[in-house]
């Protein structure tokens, strides 16, 4: 694969990017806040580099099974940060609400079948099945991940949980580059690799572009610091947990009576 | 022509992703931007004495029999539009937990706890309803109403103590309206 010097621009910029915006996780201690995110954005480092190498000194299908396990190590660490993304926003009293899990994971559950439908539709004119598949599972991750964050943002407003800044900053960073890649990948599954190399090529550009901007927008939110929270007087914090005890032994006698759905 | 169906599919999911995406996005910006005054008019008027002695009369009475008969609870609540404004004063309290957190972002646990007891009381006031369009509301109203009422009542008084508790402008007002 012959690569371009925009080719490699945008790989040493993606690199660039990942590393600062590692650095910034850790010196503003949101690392361990968020131990799937910068799992995520380590193993990217580790990615770039690892694919850098095998380009250059690996056969084409080393390249391509070096290529295709970190793309699922990359789908499941993404759907690793989306689980964590939601807890950070639903599970304000550390469990889930029985109201949303269930409707989460309907959310969920819908969001796979509608990627999948969309998948199924797709017919990429490609030469080998090989690259159908990748610009297939390319599709299929970018529409799933696009609903799994769409589903976040209506779950939480519907249930009126408000979101913290760093949390609502990554997934809108996340939320619309997915929705951009949707288009993107649509593009590649529409031109396929037959009908038209330079419009492959462009599509992938644009999107590598757009994920760009959007690490460097994690990096400008991350680097700014969370407003410190007030803290509720403990007097006040008591008298509130007594008159929810007695709210509590009210609805356990409700909960006697019958089920709550 | 064979990509046909793939690209209007496409086209459709696109142009609804972001309309949802959009939709709650001004959702959300618009209920950050609800001014105190918006938040008290959405309160439906309800007789707050009343209510004290419905949800007292079970509260101080946990060992005893609680002295107010149904019929009574029923019109001294206002009936089934009582409890309908009582159902949707709920929200509106929660709304009001969440305003604290301008001041004090862990009143979300207040919040949270508001949510979880009004997501209860409404499903109780929604039984009811369909007992009264079934005919059978007195058969299942001593069982729900009281309890709802007086649930309902501890509710306000969490939000007057977390307003008078934590300084926030407005107690003033929510102390009247509530």
């Amino acid at each position: 694969m012959h690569l371009t010097g925009l080719d490699l621009f945008l790989w040493a910029l993606a690199l660039i990017e990942h590393i600062v915006l590692l650095a910034v996780l850790w010196y503003r201690r949101a690392a361990p806040r968020f131990p799937l995110f910068t799992a995520l954005i380590t193993v990217s480092v580790l990615r770039t580099v690892v694919l850098y190498f095998t380009l250059r000194h690996g056969s084409s299908e080393q390249y391509f099974y070096t290529f295709w396990s970190f793309g699922f190590v990359d789908l499941a660490m993404q759907l690793g940060v989306v689980y964590e993304l939601s807890s950070r926003v639903f599970r304000p009293l550390g469990a889930w609400a029985p109201d949303v899990r269930r409707s989460f994971a309907v959310l969920a559950a819908v969001s796979v079948v509608i990627a999948a439908v969309l998948t199924w539709l797709a017919s990429p004119p490609t030469r080998t099945l090989r690259l159908a598949i990748v610009i297939r599972g390319n599709f299929f991750s970018s529409a799933l991940m696009s609903e799994l964050f769409v589903a976040m943002v209506a779950l939480s407003v519907t249930m009126g949980l408000p979101w913290r800044t760093h949390v609502a900053r990554l997934a809108q960073g996340f939320g619309v580059y997915s929705i951009f890649c949707v288009l993107t990948e649509g593009a590649h599954s529409y031109f396929g690799s037959t009908r038209g190399k330079q419009m492959y090529t462009l599509v992938s550009h644009i999107r590598i572009e757009l994920y760009c901007l959007c690490v460097a927008y994690w990096i400008w939110a991350l680097a700014r610091p969370e407003p410190e929270p007030r803290q509720l007087p403990e007097q006040l914090r008591l008298e509130l947990r007594t008159l929810q005890r007695r709210v509590a032994a009210l609805l356990q006698g409700f909960r006697g009576m019958g089920s709550v759905r | 022509m064979t990509q046909l169906p793939f690209l209007s599919a496409v086209a459709v999911f696109l142009l609804a992703l972001v309309a949802v995406a959009i939709y709650f996005v001004a959702r959300a910006r618009r209920a950050s931007r609800t001014t105190w005054m918006e938040l008290l008019g959405r309160l439906k008027q309800i007789d707050r004495d009343k209510v004290a002695v419905i949800a007292l009369d079970l509260l101080e009475e946990q060992e005893a029999e609680p002295a107010l008969d149904p019929e009574m609870i029923f019109e001294m609540i206002g009936g089934m539009d009582g409890l309908g404004a009582m159902e949707q004063n709920c929200d509106v309290l929660i709304d009001m937990a969440a305003y604290v957190q301008q001041w004090y972002p862990e009143a979300l646990e207040i919040s949270e706890e508001l949510r979880l007891n009004a997501r209860e009381i409404k499903w109780h006031i929604g039984r009811l309803r369909g007992a009264s369009e079934r005919g059978h509301l007195f058969e299942q109203f001593p069982m729900y109403a009281q309890r709802a009422v007086a649930t309902y009542y501890l509710m306000t008084r969490s939000l007057l103590i977390l307003y008078e508790g934590g300084h926030i402008p407005g107690f003033t007002d929510l102390q009247r309206a509530l």
